[in-house]
């Protein structure tokens, strides 16, 4: 289905010994099932669990040219780790998605097939809207979560439904443009960079995709989350 | 121009017109009514309507926000899956 292109995954871990095999096999059997050419480039920031032990282990079984291993000295954030990881790679599309499988490898399929269709810029996956949804959340987590996504709506006006998810595919080259404008770090990063696509008058559109609340390891959800939260969402308000 | 420089804009252009409608300071000659009670009121108004339509529309969207158990029961099944087929390649899992 995906012709010609070529699909670079990137992967940015810190303590996913357990989660890393999983969403390998589950990306894996993805792309094979639907003919799509593909790399896993895995960014470990030196976790003490020996995630990059396991890595290893994965790239004997599924070869050196499917899963790249591009591990870095310490936990160096989100924005340097996907530049670190465009930098590795050599697809024209770059699939970004949380490594602890809370978003599901199958929806790659309908973000890739609404690329083409429209030659979009950008695809986000969106917990809000049509067959999108959550699982695992509270009543409080609901809340916050819808909350903080209409406050930052009505700031910044950014035109898709759901801003602070991350599960993407980007064309190489914007991505590329969008990290390197992007000044915010971490939680309000993921937001930022649809802001600036917008700015820059990329195309976006959006699949519904469902989202598992973390199976193994915590969740990071708190009042430090929510604070940083707001403080960048004020940032990208004065600054974009 | 940046959102916050947009937003300032439009509450500067408005609060004028406000308080020059509301001063009189313009050639024009509203109603008693509105003039004398529904000007003062208005910023009020404005404010309880955003209030509540912002209520609205949380309250609305936590009430419609999707719950997906069967996202949940596939994954077990294919985590099962996964750590099995990969544990038979040699895989180190728990």
């Amino acid at each position: 289905m995906a012709g010609q292109h070529k699909y670079s995954v990137l992967l940015p871990t810190y303590n996913e010994r357990e989660n890393l095999p999983v969403i390998v096999w589950l990306l894996t059997k993805t792309f094979q099932e639907n003919n799509i050419d593909y790399e896993i480039i895995v960014i470990d920031d030196n976790s003490p669990d020996g995630t990059l032990e396991i890595a290893k282990q994965l790239q004997k079984i599924y070869g050196e040219d499917r899963i790249l291993l591009r591990p870095r000295a310490g936990k160096l954030g989100l924005g340097t780790a996907y530049v670190h990881g465009i930098q590795h790679a050599t697809g024209d599309f770059i699939f970004i998605l949380d490594a602890d499988m809370s978003h599901h490898p199958k929806f790659m399929t309908e973000m890739i097939r609404l690329q083409q269709a429209k030659n979009l810029d950008v695809v986000t996956g969106t917990r809000y809207a049509g067959n999108g949804g959550v699982y695992g959340w509270d009543l409080k987590r609901k809340v916050i979560s819808r909350g903080a996504n209409f406050l930052a709506t009505v700031l910044l006006r950014p035109g898709v439904s759901d801003l602070t998810g991350s599960f993407r595919l980007y064309k190489k080259e914007v991505l590329a443009k969008l990290i390197s404008s992007c000044i915010s770090k971490g939680y309000v990063f993921q937001m930022e960079m649809m802001v600036r696509a917008r700015q820059f008058n990329f195309t976006i559109g959006e699949v519904p995709i469902t989202f598992v609340d973390r199976v193994f390891g915590d969740s990071k959800m708190g009042a430090m989350e929510i604070v940083g939260f707001a403080k960048g969402l004020l940032q990208l308000f004065v600054a974009v | 121009m940046t959102r916050a420089t947009e937003a300032a804009t439009f509450f500067g252009i408005t609060a004028t017109l406000y308080l020059a409608l509301l001063f009189q300071w313009l050639p024009i000659t509203l109603p008693k009514t509105v003039q004398e009670f529904t000007l003062p009121v208005l910023p009020w108004w404005a404010l309880v309507t955003f209030g509540a339509y912002s209520l609205g529309n949380i309250g609305y969207h936590v009430l419609t926000f999707r719950d997906c158990p069967e996202a949940y029961d596939e994954l077990q099944v294919q985590i099962s899956q996964a750590q099995n087929d990969l544990r038979s390649k040699g895989v180190s899992i728990k």
